[in-house]
């Protein structure tokens, strides 16, 4: 009797639900579009207004959760998660998850990225690793074979792609593009059985972190690679599409970006190369989470639950920026077996995943300024990174 | 007694009635204005977390002592210090030397007005985006030098051109503003001290250095105090320039832009508020220093 008369009220008003997020293409924007639409058929009241903030999306989004005026349900990268989490702005999922929903259906290391003291915090929704995108159009001129297997194998390889096609001592093609970030290079770190941090402090200025990144920095000093600004582009894609790097390393969103934009460009990508005999590789996951302050959270976890069940997966995870985070979805669409893709899925297995705690943005900024200046040869490279550590954790000791 | 008091009465009644008439502005300044700057003051001196539970926690001086220690600050001081040095001095003499030409006879006198004053009516932001295409290495800039033999630049990825980019660019831009300024200022010079010392068998250097410079003392002052406060504020320009991160090696740090960092990618509220202080601090300084010189030269 009470339970029908709640239902009753619960039809007559109409609950409105904000989803944030961003958005990497028109072509995904209209997906989600079309799955809200679904959403809003199947729960004809609630509404959902979907937003789309472009720059500086965490900027956005932590000033609205100090405002109190955040969406119900958003977007957030892994890495960022930590300290959302920390300072207790999301609302723990565990008691909305029914086990009709599958949670074991998603990749654990993805789960994982977004759980506190066995409480979820957010629903992983895609993901993706780094691979090594090569030019066939190249190597087939520098008559090479097959993509390199190692390292070492590839530094050599980057030497023939290093090309001055018209002899103004300008170099027109590099070997392979370089990211000097830590989001791109923190496998270059675990490499040699690095670390990022240890007991919450930087420790990346280790001897064995060093022995990897110094990798990056010799071939960049050898002028076997090249910067995305070094070739007047935006990105290591734009500049792989633009043919002036042969190689790069990238994730599933370059994919759909290089059909598009450089339609003639014959590429194919391989796993990416051993170091140390090891594999190794990032992923990178963005998950739903909600606000704690909504108003509406049986409302808003229905449109997390409906945009991550399989059917909800299945109709916007098609597009191939990003891998699916559920595997039945990932094998339903053939990710695995096409051989865009298969080298992406194969990394999942050995992956790291871009998350260090709530110190990563601190750490980060103090890698990315010290390691530019390294790769430029202005200071040497265990130099560099000594004061990037030893900054980074007077930082964290301060604002303690 | 009785008019005594009547008196006061009035006087009380005009007061009143003038502080009726600035209510509305009180109130917007005070809202706006004062009570942000009290509250920046107070904050400044406490540990303060926004995000989740709100929580404020006096720790004394601790937020100023820290800034000692932080290598950031002096990066940031230094490029702002660097900044202001090479921009104020440039802008100022390059924004009297346009209103000088402008202001003699010459054949299409206002196009050229409106064509130098254009980069100051354009957003900051759309101006760096343009010159973030010409400062590409397969840029303008880079193509016009190598005309001359020059190597290529990479103007936004190398550490030691970065800011001198964002310099070349923030001339250019402000510079036609002071001109205008100047150039009102010009045309308030009475004729007849020209023709004074055009009598005496003055030298048009002699005129421009004895009675047009002295003449334009007090719109210089302003010109540099306002160059100074805004190069001293620079943002938009090299957080557009470094995607926020103040790169490439802390090269476009300024102290705005790391307040800016400070205060809403860590969310250390009170840190940041403590060098807001700090920037207005040295803002204040500089300008009292000016005013002291200025005032004494015009005293001789």
């Amino acid at each position: 009797m009470t339970a029908a008369c709640r239902s009753s009220r619960q039809t007559e008003a109409t609950i409105d639900l904000t989803l944030s997020g961003w958005q990497s293409n028109p072509a995904e924007s209209r997906l989600l579009e079309k799955v809200i639409l679904q959403f809003e058929k199947k729960y004809p009241n609630i509404n959902v207004k979907h937003e789309v903030i472009n720059s500086q999306y965490m900027d956005v989004i932590r000033t609205r959760l100090i405002g109190d005026v955040a969406p119900d349900v958003f977007y957030l990268e892994a890495f960022e998660a930590p300290t959302l989490m920390k300072y207790g702005v999301l609302e723990p999922l565990n008691s909305y998850i029914t086990p009709e929903y599958n949670l074991k259906d998603f990749e654990p290391s993805l789960l994982n990225a977004f759980k506190q003291n066995n409480q979820i915090y957010g629903i992983p929704k895609d993901f993706s690793t780094l691979a090594l995108f090569y030019n066939q159009t190249a190597f087939n001129q520098a008559k090479i074979r097959r993509p390199p297997q190692t390292w070492d194998e590839l530094i050599q390889v980057s030497k023939k792609l290093t090309i001055d096609h018209n002899k103004d001592r300008k170099i027109d093609q590099f070997g392979i593009g370089i990211a000097p970030e830590l989001a791109r290079q923190s496998f270059m770190v675990k490499a040699f059985g690095g670390a990022l941090t240890q007991n919450n402090q930087a420790a990346f200025a280790t001897p064995e972190s060093l022995k990897g990144l110094q990798l990056v920095v010799n071939q960049y000093r050898e002028g076997t690679a090249a910067q995305p600004s070094d070739v007047g582009a935006n990105s290591n894609s734009e500049a792989f599409g633009q043919g002036r790097i042969a190689m790069a390393i990238e994730g599933a969103w370059a994919i759909p970006y290089l059909k598009e934009t450089f339609p003639n460009l014959k590429f194919a990508i391989a796993e990416m190369p051993t170091i140390n005999n090891r594999k190794g590789t990032m992923a990178y996951t963005v998950g739903y989470v909600m606000n704690r302050n909504s108003k509406h959270k049986q409302a808003a976890w229905k449109l997390i639950e409906y945009l991550t069940n399989e059917a909800g997966m299945k109709t916007w995870a098609d597009q191939g920026f990003a891998l699916p985070s559920r595997r039945s979805v990932l094998i339903d669409l053939g990710y695995d077996s096409n051989p865009l893709y298969a080298p992406l899925v194969a990394g999942s297995k050995y992956a790291t995943i871009w998350q260090a705690g709530e110190i990563l943005p601190t750490i980060l900024t103090n890698f990315d300024n010290q390691f530019i200046s390294a790769l430029l040869g202005q200071q040497s490279l265990s130099l560099a990174m000594k004061k990037a550590q030893d900054t980074a954790n007077r930082e964290i000791y301060l604002s303690n | 007694m009785l008019t005594q008091n009547f008196w006061s009465k009035q006087s009380t009644r005009e007061g009143l009635s003038g502080y009726a008439f600035m209510l509305p502005t009180i109130v917007v300044l005070g809202i706006f204005l004062i009570l942000p700057i009290i509250y920046t003051i107070i904050l400044a001196f406490h540990r303060v977390q926004v995000l989740g539970e709100v929580s404020y926690r006096f720790n004394g001086l601790k937020n100023f002592v820290r800034m000692a220690d932080d290598d950031r600050i002096w990066i940031a001081l230094q490029n702002t210090a660097e900044y202001v040095a090479i921009v104020v001095p440039i802008q100022t003499i390059l924004a009297l030397g346009l209103a000088l030409i402008l202001n003699t006879n010459i054949k299409g006198k206002s196009w050229f007005r409106v064509a130098f004053f254009l980069p100051t009516v354009t957003s900051s932001a759309v101006l760096t985006l343009i010159f973030m295409w010409i400062y590409n290495t397969n840029g303008l800039l880079n193509h016009f030098l190598s005309l001359f033999g020059f190597s290529a630049y990479n103007w936004l990825g190398d550490p030691d051109v970065a800011l001198k980019g964002i310099m070349i660019m923030n001339i250019w831009a402000t510079a036609p503003l002071f001109m205008v300024i100047y150039l009102a200022a010009l045309q308030d010079i009475p004729e007849s001290l020209y023709e004074a010392a055009a009598i005496d068998g003055a030298t048009p250097w002699e005129k421009f250095w004895c009675i047009t410079l002295p003449f334009l003392k007090p719109v210089t002052f302003f010109v540099i105090v306002m160059g100074i406060i805004g190069t001293f504020q620079l943002f938009d320009q090299s957080y557009i320039f470094s995607g926020g991160s103040g790169g490439p090696n802390n090269a476009t740090l300024t102290i705005v832009l790391l307040i800016y960092q400070y205060a809403f990618k860590n969310l250390q509220m009170g840190y940041a508020l403590a060098l807001t202080l700090v920037l207005a601090l040295i803002i204040m300084s500089v300008t009292l220093i000016q005013r002291i010189f200025f005032k004494e030269e015009s005293l001789d």
